[in-house]
């Protein structure tokens, strides 16, 4: 942290002529959840079983070869302002939801290394607190570009702190970081061939952008088997429940963005099994099962999920009682498909030897 | 702690705002050792910060926090259970608005 800025005494910021335009345009409103964990759990960590690797791992970060990476150039600008019309909605969405994740992830992150006192953990937690910070800044760079500011609302709102156990956060944080490695890797790929289809320069520094997301999972890949409990015994219901949970959420969503998809030249359906399959294969290194993703059975089930959830989003734009009455019954059968995607047979995988794996996708 | 009454608790906190090209963050540290358990709540007091791109900022302000009672953190930990699903939200786009 560098925070060179005076305090000022009573906090009070004064509102200029043009504070007042920027409160006019459009602002994306930044609202994190507040998260405590069992801090005594966390701080009971013990990496010594894999010590070489972490301490790889943590030099590796604090090496920072990351640090002026991201960088504006001349061919960002007007980019958004010229873009397809029907585009730009989507993507400045996109934009958006990826910047709220950055800074959320960054929240979280801070908040636990406040509380942390296990100086290895407290050491990873700093670190990606970084990188998120990094990450949303380089992010909202963009938005502002079009015209969009960021509303800062929630620090005076009274925030209400929930409550997940250390393991819902590692399997939840890993799968993310993974997933979202893979998602940005698959599109860099995917432009690198068709450069022409390559809309908005941000996409350039996606390699970059998800090598950070890559080694924050990593980071969790040893602390997960730092601790074998995490991966075996009930616990593998847990990443079962996790890796089904994700992986849903995101097949619905990209199908909600098709202009982006669109523009890209790539087919939501067949960009979201190669994401899975690339996931499956990253996270052998922790997690003892896999989904079956290229089974026609389970590929028709995140289908079924997925125009249900059309469905429900048909129900409540017709409203009134009918469309409630829809969207209890479409809710149920959403659920129920989601039982089924759980209890679809998985693949029993050997966890790799080594724990640490190169981002060669 | 009360069994049916919040305790508050009314001190100071820092706020470290960037908002530049490099970094974006908001981060409140509490003055003191207040650990925050799950129910509590925290009101940063004054008027809403505004920070123009470009700039960091760091703020001194009042802030108050209603410790929960014994009953607010159970029942916070039992709906946690519930919204799993949010944790993954972290680095993983949110909905569509």
């Amino acid at each position: 942290m560098n925070a060179v800025s005076p305090i000022s005494a009573n906090g009070a910021v004064e509102i200029t002529k043009d504070d007042a335009m920027a409160i006019a345009r459009q602002e994306t409103v930044l609202s994190p959840r507040f998260y405590t964990t069992d801090y005594d759990a966390m701080d009971k960590i013990d990496v010594s079983g894999v010590r070489a690797e972490w301490d790889s791992l943590i030099a590796e970060m604090q090496a920072d070869p990351n640090k002026k990476h991201f960088k504006r150039t001349p061919e960002f600008d007007g980019v958004i302002a010229a873009m397809d019309p029907e585009l730009k909605p989507e993507f400045i969405d996109f934009l958006v939801s990826s910047m709220t994740s950055e800074f959320s992830g960054c929240i979280l992150y801070a908040e636990i290394t406040k509380r942390m006192k296990n100086p290895d953990a407290k050491a990873l937690f700093k670190l990606m607190a970084r990188d998120e910070s990094r990450h949303a800044g380089f992010i909202n760079d963009s938005l502002k570009d079009a015209g969009i500011g960021i509303d800062l609302g929630f620090l005076t709102k009274t925030k209400k702190y929930t409550f997940f156990r250390p393991k819902f956060i590692f399997y939840a944080t890993y799968l993310s970081e993974k997933i979202g490695y893979a998602r940005y890797i698959t599109i860099h790929r995917h432009l690198e061939k068709h450069p022409e289809k390559r809309f908005h320069p941000i996409f350039k520094w996606f390699q970059e952008w998800c090598n950070d997301e890559f080694r924050h999972g990593e980071a969790f890949a040893l602390l997960m088997r730092a601790d074998p409990k995490l991966t075996s015994g009930l616990n593998v219901l847990w990443i079962r429940f996790f890796l089904n949970a994700v992986y849903a959420t995101m097949y619905v969503r990209d199908h909600k963005r098709p202009v982006l998809y669109k523009h890209f030249g790539i087919d939501p359906t067949d960009f979201g099994f190669k994401v899975f399959r690339i996931t499956t294969d990253i996270t052998q290194q922790v997690f003892p099962i896999g989904l079956q993703t290229d089974a026609p059975s389970y590929r028709a089930l995140l289908e079924t999920m997925r125009t249900t959830s059309d469905a429900i989003d048909a129900a409540a734009a017709q409203g009134g009682l009918i469309g409630s009455i829809k969207r209890i019954g479409l809710s149920l059968k959403a659920a129920a498909t989601f039982a089924r995607l759980y209890l679809h047979p998985v693949d029993k995988l050997a966890v790799t030897p080594n724990v640490r794996m190169a981002p060669v996708w | 702690m009360g069994l049916f009454t919040r305790d508050r608790l009314d001190t100071q906190c820092t706020i470290e705002i960037e908002h530049t090209f490099d970094n974006l963050h908001a981060h409140v540290e509490l003055d003191g050792d207040v650990e925050l358990g799950p129910g509590d709540q925290v009101k940063v007091h004054g008027a809403a910060v505004r920070l123009p791109f470009g700039e960091r900022l760091t703020l001194r302000r009042d802030v108050t926090v209603w410790k929960a009672t014994p009953f607010e953190r159970l029942w916070t930990k039992l709906k946690a259970q519930l919204e799993l699903t949010e944790l993954y939200e972290i680095t993983f786009s949110s909905e569509k608005p």
